[in-house]
């Protein structure tokens, strides 16, 4: 509940909110069968290099002719002058978006969204849980953690989907595992509805217990489905997990990004929210006193 | 304030004046029942209803359009450019807004002209010319307990109805010069206009089926969100479609869709208007809804319109009636609001 939390992000640089800038494709990197992660760069240099945004955030990705779609960024704040979705084909644009190949030009707005406070997680030990798609907004976390090391205490990631090959990015966090070891960063991979031999089995609140780190000073960052969120949250309250350090991201079908079309509208009387500009992340207290969160 | 006065029989010439700051809207009788602001030539002057009950469409439409292109695109070569026809359009004038919707258009500001304005709204806004009128109630209006039934900011002129004319407050420098341009059709303001304004106000107050202020409604809401009836009962008549939201002058959600034309290569990209109460609304990828039943997209318009607002007034209802007038199922939203707050 911080005034820094609920600070709006206003984009600059733009004449029309509405208005996109062009990105070219660059890469696309299969991830499972229903996920691929795209690589873009701006077109116009100027634009992209001073476009920064915060982990957590979001961009409205544009397809003229078909429409437009909220995702999460799932690279590195820090790395600047390309960013990376990770993108489900889920509806009428974004199986568009995974006919694209390098090359191809979408436009993006944004980013939106309040982000993680990450100025908030210096100085402390950091746990994240990620559960299904929850893992892509959650990596630029991660990635940024890592990028600054030398600013969180010990970090511990759980990573779960409900099969072997959902799990995403599940090779590039097993490909860390060496150096993780060494810089104190614990990884642990969980599929819930199979057995899988170099997996655990169980959700990702049955594998609580495991995590290294000290819940005394600590942040906790939740993305997954509302399902999850409800019981990791009597959980890590249980285990003495500081309720106003426990973050989630939330999903809606935001059409605008800054707070008009009214879909991601929600609350009561004396907590009332728009996911894309109060949001996308919320603290653990603005979850429970604003009704329909988590519905 | 400025103050003047216009006899009932310079009305038609006021209005004919009027067309010279662009195009003129007014309420006219549409059907049998129903009213609407639509736009007024010189001939239909005459059409122009002054004592109305409520307009069929809202007047945020001028400045948020039911549907309005906001980009023409090339999808070959993924570049969009602005429409500019909200810049360029001739401004509205808008004659005969009753006072709650004068609110209402104020709440449609606070969300669209904040920090991040909306650039369309704000230029069809910020030309546009509001007069107001002042009304009589009927049943189905409650804008008192929302505190709407009497604007002091918000139009450019408003009409308040004495015996033999209108006297007419100016709130804006655009109301100023229109005054100034048509001195020759105005009278000094009397001591018996001026009483006639507050008997006027007394008999209005006396008109209104419900009285002192729904201030606390949000809190009896919250109270009542388990409510063993109501919710059930009245979400069962609902057909979800969406004709309160579509009325109502403050509901501002929007869809955003693309329009391909048929060389495959150009298009539009238009915002529609979307209402809460279709099942699409609160959907997501994935397929997850956030409002599944009817009943609970029936709850959210009933806690968006009485709980969330933070400016302007204590709610986003204005209390104008629209919702329950235009129901074809005949929910009364007015009478379900006294029944949550305990018959009162």
């Amino acid at each position: 509940m911080t005034e820094e939390l609920h600070r709006r992000y206003i984009p600059d640089g733009q004449d029309n909110l509405y208005d996109t800038h062009k990105c070219r494709v660059l890469r696309v990197y299969k991830q499972t069968e229903m996920d691929k992660v795209f690589l873009f760069r701006f077109i116009d240099q100027e634009v992209g290099k001073n476009w920064k945004f915060k982990p957590g955030q979001f961009v409205e990705v544009s397809l003229p002719g078909i429409g437009e779609v909220p995702i999460s960024i799932c690279s590195s704040a820090m790395r600047i002058g390309f960013f990376q979705l990770c993108i489900r084909k889920a509806g009428r644009v974004t199986t568009k978006i995974h006919e694209l190949k390098p090359g191809d030009i979408v436009g993006i707005r944004g980013p939106y969204g309040n982000g993680f406070p990450m100025e908030k997680f210096f100085g402390r030990n950091l746990l994240l849980v990620a559960a299904g798609l929850g893992m892509a907004p959650l990596r630029s976390v991660f990635l940024y953690a890592i990028d600054n090391r030398w600013r969180f205490g010990d970090i511990t990631i759980i990573n779960s989907a409900k099969y072997e090959n959902e799990l995403l990015f599940a090779r590039e966090l097993e490909a860390m595992r060496d150096i993780a070891e060494a810089e104190n960063i614990q990884i642990i991979q969980t599929v819930t509805r199979e057995d899988s031999p170099n997996r655990l089995k169980g959700r990702a609140s049955e594998h609580l217990d495991k995590v290294m780190i000290d819940p005394k000073n600590s942040t906790v960052a939740l993305c997954g489905p509302p399902r999850m969120y409800k019981s990791m949250f009597e959980k890590l309250v249980e285990m003495n997990y500081d309720p106003r350090r426990i973050f989630v991201t939330l999903e809606r079908r935001m059409k605008c990004g800054i707070g008009k079309c009214g879909h991601c509208n929600l609350g009561n009387s004396t907590s009332w929210k728009y996911a894309c500009i109060d949001g996308p992340v919320f603290d653990y207290y603005d979850i429970i006193s604003t009704p329909g969160m988590l519905e | 304030m400025r103050y003047v006065k216009l006899k009932k029989e310079k009305i038609k010439e006021f209005l004919l004046a009027l067309q010279d700051y662009g195009e003129l809207y007014a309420p006219i009788k549409v059907s049998e029942k129903y009213f609407d602001f639509r736009k007024i030539t010189n001939e239909q002057v005459d059409e122009v209803v002054l004592d109305y009950n409520r307009t069929l469409r809202p007047p945020r439409r001028f400045f948020f359009p039911e549907k309005e292109v906001l980009f023409t695109f090339n999808s070959k070569k993924v570049e969009m450019y602005e429409n500019k026809e909200a810049f360029t359009s001739e401004p509205v004038v808008l004659f005969g807004v009753h006072a709650c919707d004068i609110v209402g258009l104020r709440i449609m500001d606070s969300r669209f002209i904040d920090d991040q304005p909306d650039p369309y709204y704000r230029a069809r806004r910020e030309k546009g010319i509001i007069i107001g009128i002042s009304c009589l109630p009927d049943e189905y209006c409650f804008c008192n307990v929302r505190r709407a039934e009497f604007v002091d900011s918000g139009f450019d002129l408003f009409l308040s109805e004495v015996e033999d004319g209108y006297v007419i407050r100016v709130g804006s420098v655009k109301g100023h010069k229109i005054i100034d341009a048509t001195e020759n059709l105005y009278v000094e303001v009397t001591k018996k206009d001026s009483d006639d304004l507050t008997a006027f106000d007394v008999k209005k107050s006396k008109m209104f089926t419900v009285s002192g202020n729904w201030d606390s409604l949000r809190y009896t809401l919250e109270l009542n969100d388990e409510h063993p009836v109501i919710w059930m009962r009245e979400s069962e008549k609902c057909l979800g479609c969406g004709n309160c939201t579509i009325t109502c002058p403050t509901c501002r959600c929007y869809d955003v869709k693309d329009y391909p034309n048929l060389d495959g290569e150009t298009g539009v990209r238009v915002r529609i208007w979307d209402s809460c109460q279709f099942r699409e609304h609160g959907l997501v990828a994935g397929g997850h809804n956030f409002r599944p039943t009817k009943e609970s997209r029936f709850k959210n318009r009933y806690m968006c319109k009485n709980a969330y607002c933070k400016e302007v007034t204590t709610a986003y209802c204005v209390g104008c009636g629209r919702c329950t007038y235009f129901c074809p199922a005949g929910i009364n939203y007015k009478q379900n609001l006294i029944e949550i707050r305990g018959g009162i």
